[in-house]
């Protein structure tokens, strides 16, 4: 058996430490490289610039397997090279390629010319054809991270989907040693087939989810509770126990909203009709503003001074990412009252609210509040007992979009639990 | 959504209040005297918008600097055919006319939900605006006249139904109903099915003052959000009197129809504003 290749990650972001540190655990010699200098000094004093469930400690057990460097000559050294960063994306969710063309290009300057380059980047049909250089061997790859379950995601994949220029060919067999050690299916295809196979996969996850959003909205209106119709749908085999099925507030995070925006202009590039799209599009920004819309219905109208608690900033739990947090989005939005706010990782900034502070604890955000807004469904906000809260709260409304707080507790404890999908 | 030039509220030097006489027009040239910003009333007796040289004599009107609110309209009480429209369309023109001869600071357009289709559907302000008959042909007409001949903000406010004191017109809906309790008996098309958002003149009047004081540009519509039945909204009105006033239904002619709003923009642009509730506006409105 020959020895396991060296693998290089371009671009130390969430994918880029998630993935090169997974790699590391499964025995292969890993270099995580970024032209940040002081990223890489933290790097490799351990210190993580994202937050994960158990990231710190699998870094930890295999740091003898991963090396930083932001030093490019380095990759020299490296059979297959991902090209990982971040694809930064306007208010429309277009895609901005400069930084991965950047790397791509240092990549390509770099590399053995025999290395494998593999695109990892969320990136649009057609832009690996168009980057392919006569001689190298270039290679694209689904990333399917999800924030809070990155290193699941990473060590445990479901499958590869590899993107070559010829479909035919046989994988580079550095890139099939590497892949093969994560004993899942490895489903090869042309670029553009891959990369339209990563904005299927999101589409698929967005049409559940504004199914889920459309019908918990009208179960809100005429005494339905959609978590009772959950479980029939999941037990649907063509559905499925996994599927996207919780209402949400809209569409967040930008990934998804990226594809979105890419199909919506392939359809009208090539004239095809992306008119389902542009409807989950507006159910999107629509449902976003649901706890706004709560807020003003239910606390507001009754009392406009009323001061708030609210729970949560992170964009989801188990991260520290605010792009495109719904609790950062309901902030800008809100009048001038005074808002206490906790978050487990996230402190609150004096520009996202004229009058936001910051609690030093769930319970304390609640002190003399005349209503509670959890934002962000952190496990330990499901811990919070409704009695507790009810006992440091002025007012009675509880908003609480995602469930987090036991429905009879709030009731029993007298307060007014409002979530998505149930009526009040 | 509206965007405010003027992220504080700060008053115009002068408000100039086009069709004065109307049901909105009074009740918000009382609102922004209230509020001590000097206004011009322009009724039909000043100017007639629709005759010929009425650009240059209101333009002799204003002065540079005016926060302009364009109210003025054959509605569709007054007629609903081409001779309405022509006649609204060249009153649009005349307006444009003078406001590209004397540059205004601020320019508030009253338009209308007649622009949005009633075909079901949440209506906001990205809803596509594709009226199907000519009233809401012509307001739309002179929101594009206005966009390409206005340099300032321009405001466009779509309202829904409003009702409340004052009102000059007879449409079906809470100021008709509250005129049939006085006879004794309100009556419906077909059983008042359908859902209509109505919203107070009250509101109207201070959502339009905060669009004029935050010299806000943008399309917003004027409506609560809350829809209710016809037959719901005669029920409440029907109590109000204080009578057993019969509400009675008839023989539908057409088909049930419903509007509903999605008022996000306006939480958004005036997060402090609040609707006056339904039960008290009409109350307000029945002590006229």
């Amino acid at each position: 058996m020959t020895a396991n290749p060296r693998i290089g990650y371009v671009g130390m972001t969430h994918l880029g430490v998630c993935s090169s540190i997974a790699g590391a655990s499964k025995g292969f010699p890993m270099l995580g490289f970024s032209p940040d200098h002081d990223l890489v000094a933290a790097l490799a004093a351990g210190r993580l610039p994202v937050v994960e469930p158990d990231l710190d400690d699998l870094l930890r057990a295999n740091t003898a397997n991963i090396r930083f460097s932001s030093e490019a000559k380095d990759l020299g050294g490296c059979d297959v090279i991902y090209v990982a960063p971040d694809i930064p994306t306007d208010d429309a969710g277009r895609s901005d390629l400069t930084p991965i063309d950047a790397l791509l290009s240092l990549t390509f300057d770099h590399a053995r010319h025999d290395a494998v380059i593999v695109v990892l980047s969320q990136v649009p049909p057609g832009f690996t054809r168009q980057r392919q250089r006569a001689g190298r061997r270039l290679y694209y790859q689904v990333e399917t991270l999800i924030f809070g379950r990155a290193v699941e995601r990473a060590t445990k994949p479901e499958r590869f989907i590899v993107g070559r220029a010829d479909p035919s060919a046989s994988l580079a067999e550095p890139l099939a040693q590497y892949l093969g050690a994560f004993g899942c299916p490895i489903l090869p295809m042309r670029y553009e087939s891959a990369e339209l196979a990563k904005i299927a996969i999101n589409c698929c996850l967005v049409a559940s989810v504004t199914t889920a959003n459309t019908l918990a909205e009208i179960c809100e209106r005429i005494g339905a509770d959609w978590s009772e119709i959950v479980p029939a749908l999941k037990l649907d085999r063509r559905i499925g126990q996994y599927s996207y099925l919780n209402p949400g507030l809209g569409i967040a995070g930008g990934n998804l909203e990226r594809d979105l925006a890419t199909v919506v202009a392939l359809g009208d590039c090539h004239g095809t009709d992306v008119g389902v799209v542009r409807a989950w599009q507006s159910n999107s920004r629509y449902r976003c503003d649901w706890t706004l819309r709560t807020l003003h219905g239910a606390v507001f109208a009754q009392n406009p001074d009323a001061k708030l608690a609210l729970l949560g900033l992170a964009y989801k739990e188990n991260t520290h990412s605010t792009k495109n947090s719904p609790s950062l989005a309901l902030l800008r939005a809100l009048p001038p009252v005074a808002v206490a706010a906790y978050d487990p990782v996230v402190a609150p900034q004096s520009d996202w609210h004229a009058a936001l502070t910051q609690a030093p604890s769930a319970l304390a955000a609640c002190a003399g509040a005349d209503a509670l807004v959890v934002m962000t469904p952190w496990p330990q906000f499901r811990e919070l007992r409704p009695h507790d809260i009810a006992a440091r709260l002025r007012g009675k409304s509880v908003i609480d979009p995602f469930g987090c707080l036991d429905r009879a507790a709030c009731k029993a404890a007298g307060l007014t639990h409002h979530i998505l999908g149930v009526s009040g | 959504m509206l965007t405010h030039h003027h992220p504080q509220p700060r008053k115009p030097s002068r408000a100039v209040l086009l069709g004065v006489n109307g049901f909105i027009g009074r009740a918000l040239a009382a609102r922004l005297a209230d509020e001590g910003i000097a206004v011009a009333a322009v009724g039909r007796g000043t100017v007639d918008l629709a005759a010929d040289g009425a650009a240059e004599t209101l333009a002799g009107l204003l002065r540079p600097g005016d926060a302009v609110i364009f109210l003025a309209a054959v509605t569709p009480d007054k007629g609903r055919g081409i001779a309405a429209f022509l006649a609204n369309v060249k009153m649009g023109a005349a307006v444009c006319a003078a406001l590209e001869r004397v540059p205004p600071d601020h320019v508030v357009y009253f338009s209308s939900d007649a622009v949005y289709p009633l075909r079901g559907g949440l209506v906001n302000e990205e809803s596509c605006a594709e009226p199907t008959d000519l009233y809401g042909a012509m307001h739309l007409a002179r929101e594009l006249m206005l966009k390409q001949a206005v340099k300032a903000p321009l405001a466009v406010l779509r309202p829904s139904l409003v009702f409340g004191a004052g009102d000059t017109h007879n449409s079906y809906g809470p100021n008709r109903f509250r005129r049939m309790a006085r006879e004794g008996r309100i009556t419906l098309f077909g059983e008042g099915e359908e859902t209509r958002d109505h919203i107070s003149i009250d509101d109207v009047a201070a959502l339009t003052l905060l669009t004029i004081l935050h010299r806000s540009a943008g399309t917003l519509n004027l409506a609560t959000g809350q829809s209710l039945s016809f037959r719901e909204t005669a029920e409440r009105v029907a109590r109000l009197s204080g009578q057993n006033i019969p509400v009675v239904g008839t023989p539908r002619q057409n088909p049930v129809t419903h509007r509903a709003y999605d008022v996000t923009a306006i939480y958004r642009s005036f997060p402090q504003f609040r609707f006056t509730p339904l039960e008290q506006g009409l109350a307000a409105a029945h002590r006229e």
